[in-house]
């Protein structure tokens, strides 16, 4: 122990001026996310007191505090540097157990432990009782750790200098780049939700490895050999992982005789929709209309996915592969959706006239509506169950701004209809006369305590908006005080797979001038 | 009782062979020389018996211990200074000694603060901001001040003034009877005021390694005088170096002097022969003899 208090001690005095700039820009970022809840998040600043409106500030200082953290941990790494033969330390008693264990002390109480101030400070002022959190919060110290502190560290162990430590970052940039052209051009791996996850486990593992190896043993070149195998293996998953078969898995094919949540069907084109694109357009947009119906009342089913392949009568066929980010909401009163996809113009001057056979597969993930109440946009600071402290915005967006503690709600529907809203029509706007349903549903995917983050206070703001149609005047929308409300939280019940067929269709009927999301429901391209 | 010795020690960087099976014994309390030209492998050898690079093949053993386990407290015995080491810049002298301090169970404050004296060190200059001279100074001072049971010096003298490098072998000498010393250079006058044993290392080879002062016995440069015209002989020993002639003399450099059996083999070659002379030889000339010669005289 006394050792690691010696090196400790040693980096304290070596790095203060480093530490002090972190905490500095920790203070700076506190400070700036009290003042966003107090309403300066939307107010602008004319000329050089722009420097200090909260955008500019929250902007620059996200950026400039990881960079900051970046730094201390790459300089106290390298201040004892594990690469080289001429360090005086390598010849002094050091135990590497202990070297490491002084490094990991310095990290937490230099980096951690601030935050961790910080967090609890933020939590408190934002009127949430830290005590209440403390799990939450030790887990944004452990995400933290693993996702910027690790990653930063194992660099730090494998370079000798600054300089080669911002060569190394931009080696990964460069790599990432790569890595994400690639799966752009792999079909169908926009799905790849478990394979993330093996390879976030093979990132914290080879990051643990590196670091230990390169303290016990300072073998610098097996090192960089298992990081270039990390990358190795990460561009290999990408490539190789059967993607198809994992959307397969995971959205099985309904049974037969088993209901499908919500009936699709083809629509008629609309002919307004279609016309002649410009030639010099590479890509034709193809808008194909679907009718849905059959849906429980408290059925919500979310278009996931979808895949389509064509077939031509002159033998041309064409798959898309799976195209995820859907995230299409079909609820029991739309009538309609459509799926999009982009083609090569050459392609489709081939089949646009001819009747062309497609095979539409649908990842659909089914949800049921839960927990629904009615709630009245109170004037003023209130408080919602399942998100936090809120106030109803009526000066600027006509929303309800919310604090939530370390997450924001894992599922939370907001359903208006607009016919009632109370806030104040703006120059232009006319009251929807008749009912006119509109949602916002807030959805976090991630179960963990609390999310990824420098605040332990999220934002979490809804708003609600109606799509205008065709040039006609917008109605008046978003939340005021008194606007009344549906709030419900929609659970999961199951992930089921589908296919339309469709025969005789043809594309010069369906083709979009330009990509637009009007009608109900959602449009989405596939390339 | 050896304090190093390796077997057969081999070092590769790649394709470039800087240790060729090198066998080096260094006795307990000798001071060791190890000397050669530049790039014979004195600092890779060093450095493999710190443990900073593994060998390729072959073992040492530094104070019993395997040099691969060399690490951690087996440094509190060791005290290591190097030309090209690094030091913490940013440091004051006597910060890193209180720094080092706890570092060494045997650590002596007292021995810290004559060693301060001694070498005229200044204990809140920055070692960023002291001279070449005086960073060494500040380098053997805390290399030294938990009396270390071996002193591994790498060219401590290099580009030092003879001022320096006096008060940094006065400083050494005066702790060399509780230590082992191992200290490479190619400053010859220097080690020859201190060094009890000197190995000779060439192309990764160690050409020889005995007590210096037997190897300044052995050398002889010789003269031999003839009543005529001087002639080379057409087989020599092969312990003479750097025959030639010129008039009436013919001069080498017997590596194996003992002084009637030379005389024995110069009559043995040359037959009668006016005069024959022998003149000592500093470790300087033999060394440059050597490395001319390029030959094992060992």
């Amino acid at each position: 122990m006394k050792q690691i208090l010696n090196i400790f001690r040693k980096d304290l005095r070596q790095f203060w001026r480093e530490i002090a700039v972190s905490l500095a820009l920790l203070a700076t970022y506190s400070w700036n996310d009290v003042r966003g809840w107090a309403g300066e998040r939307n107010v602008g600043y004319a000329g050089i007191g722009g420097l200090i409106s909260y955008q500019f500030l929250s902007g620059l200082v996200i950026v400039l505090l990881p960079g900051a953290w970046a730094f201390l941990i790459v300089r106290v790494v390298q201040g004892e540097a594990l690469v080289g033969d001429r360090q005086f330390w390598i010849t002094r008693p050091y135990e590497w157990k202990k070297l490491l264990a002084a490094k990991v002390l310095f990290v937490a109480l230099t980096i951690n432990v601030p935050l961790l101030i910080a967090d609890v400070v933020l939590l408190a002022k934002a009127g949430f009782p830290p005590s209440h959190y403390l799990a939450g919060l030790l887990w944004m110290q452990l995400l933290i750790a693993l996702i910027l502190i690790l990653p930063i560290a194992t660099l730090a162990t494998v370079t000798a200098t600054v300089v080669q430590m911002i060569l190394a970052i931009l080696v990964v940039a460069l790599y990432m780049i790569g890595v994400a052209w690639l799966a752009s051009v792999i079909p169908s791996s926009s799905f790849s939700g478990p394979v993330n996850l093996l390879e976030f486990a093979l990132l914290i593992a080879t990051c643990l490895a590196v670091i230990l190896w390169q303290y016990a043993r300072r073998k610098t070149a097996t090192s960089r050999w298992m990081i270039a195998g990390l990358a190795l293996a990460v561009a290999l998953i990408v490539a190789a992982t059967p993607y198809s078969a994992i959307v397969n898995h995971e959205f099985p094919r309904i049974r037969p005789g088993d209901p499908l949540p919500v009936q699709l069907a083809l629509l008629p084109a609309d002919s307004s929709q279609a016309a002649e694109g410009p030639d010099k357009e590479k890509e034709v947009v193809i808008q194909i209309p679907l009718s849905t119906a059959g849906m429980a009342g408290d059925a919500i089913v979310v278009l996931s996915g979808v895949k389509v392949s064509l077939e031509a009568p002159n033998g041309l066929r064409w798959n898309s592969g799976w195209v995820s980010y859907g995230q299409t909401e079909l609820f029991p009163d739309h009538w309609g959706t459509q799926v999009s996809f982009s083609l090569k113009k050459a392609f489709f001057e081939q089949v646009k006239s001819a009747p062309v056979r497609a095979r539409i597969s649908l990842a659909l993930t089914e949800y049921r509506d839960k927990n629904r109440r009615e709630f009245v946009t109170p004037r003023g600071d209130f408080l919602m169950s399942d998100v936090g402290a809120c106030s109803a915005d009526t000066a600027y967006l006509r929303e309800i701004h919310c604090r939530a503690p370390l997450r924001t709600p894992s599922s939370m529907l907001i359903t208006s209809d607009l016919s009632a809203n109370t806030c104040p029509a703006r120059e232009g706007e006319s009251r929807a006369e008749t009912r006119l349903i509109v949602r916002d549903w807030y959805q976090n995917s991630d179960s963990g305590p609390a999310e990824f983050g420098i605040s332990p206070v999220k934002n979490v703001d809804f708003y609600l908006w109606a799509r205008n149609h065709n040039g006609a005047r917008p109605v008046v929308a978003g939340i005021c005080p008194g606007t009344p409300l549906l709030i419900s939280n929609p659970e999961f019940v199951r992930r089921i797979g589908t296919e339309l067929e469709i025969n005789g269709l043809r594309f010069a009927d369906y083709r979009l001038r330009q990509f637009s999301t009007g009608g109900d429901g959602f449009g989405f391209v596939i390339r | 009782m050896s304090a190093i010795r390796t077997e057969n020690l081999v070092k590769k960087f790649r394709r470039v062979e800087a240790l060729s099976g090198l066998n080096l014994d260094v006795p307990e309390g000798a001071v060791y020389a190890l000397v050669g030209p530049n790039g014979a492998g004195k600092t890779t050898a060093i450095k493999i018996l710190m443990n900073i690079f593994g060998p390729t093949s072959g073992r040492a053993e530094v104070l019993g211990v395997d040099s691969a386990r060399i690490a951690g407290r087996a440094f509190t015995s060791i005290g290591y200074v190097s030309e090209n080491q690094e030091s913490p810049e940013w440091m004051r002298v006597g910060a890193l000694l209180e720094f080092l301090r706890p570092f060494y169970p045997s650590w002596d404050r007292t021995l810290e603060d004559e060693l301060i004296s001694q070498f005229d060190l200044t204990r809140d200059r920055k070692l960023g901001n002291l001279s070449r001279g005086m960073r060494m100074k500040a380098a053997l001072a805390s290399a030294l001040a938990y009396h270390p049971k071996l002193i591994v010096l790498d060219e401590p003298f290099t580009g030092l003034d003879p001022l320096v490098r006096d008060e940094l072998i006065q400083g050494l000498l005066e702790r060399a009877e509780e230590s082992t010393i191992l200290v490479s250079s190619h400053d010859l006058a220097e080690i020859e005021s201190f060094a009890s044993h000197v190995g000779y290392l060439e192309q990764g080879r160690l050409r020889f390694s005995e007590e210096l002062a037997q190897l300044v016995e052995r050398f002889r440069e010789v003269q031999v005088t003839f009543d005529g015209p001087s002639r080379l002989p057409e087989k020599a020993s092969e312990s003479w170096m750097q025959l030639n002639n010129s008039a009436a003399v013919v001069r080498f450099i017997e590596s194996r002097f003992e002084p009637e059996r030379t005389r024995a083999e110069i009559r043995g070659v040359f037959g009668e022969v006016r005069d024959v002379t022998f003149s000592p030889m500093t470790l300087r000339e033999i060394f440059l003899a050597m490395a001319k010669t390029g030959r094992n005289a060992a």
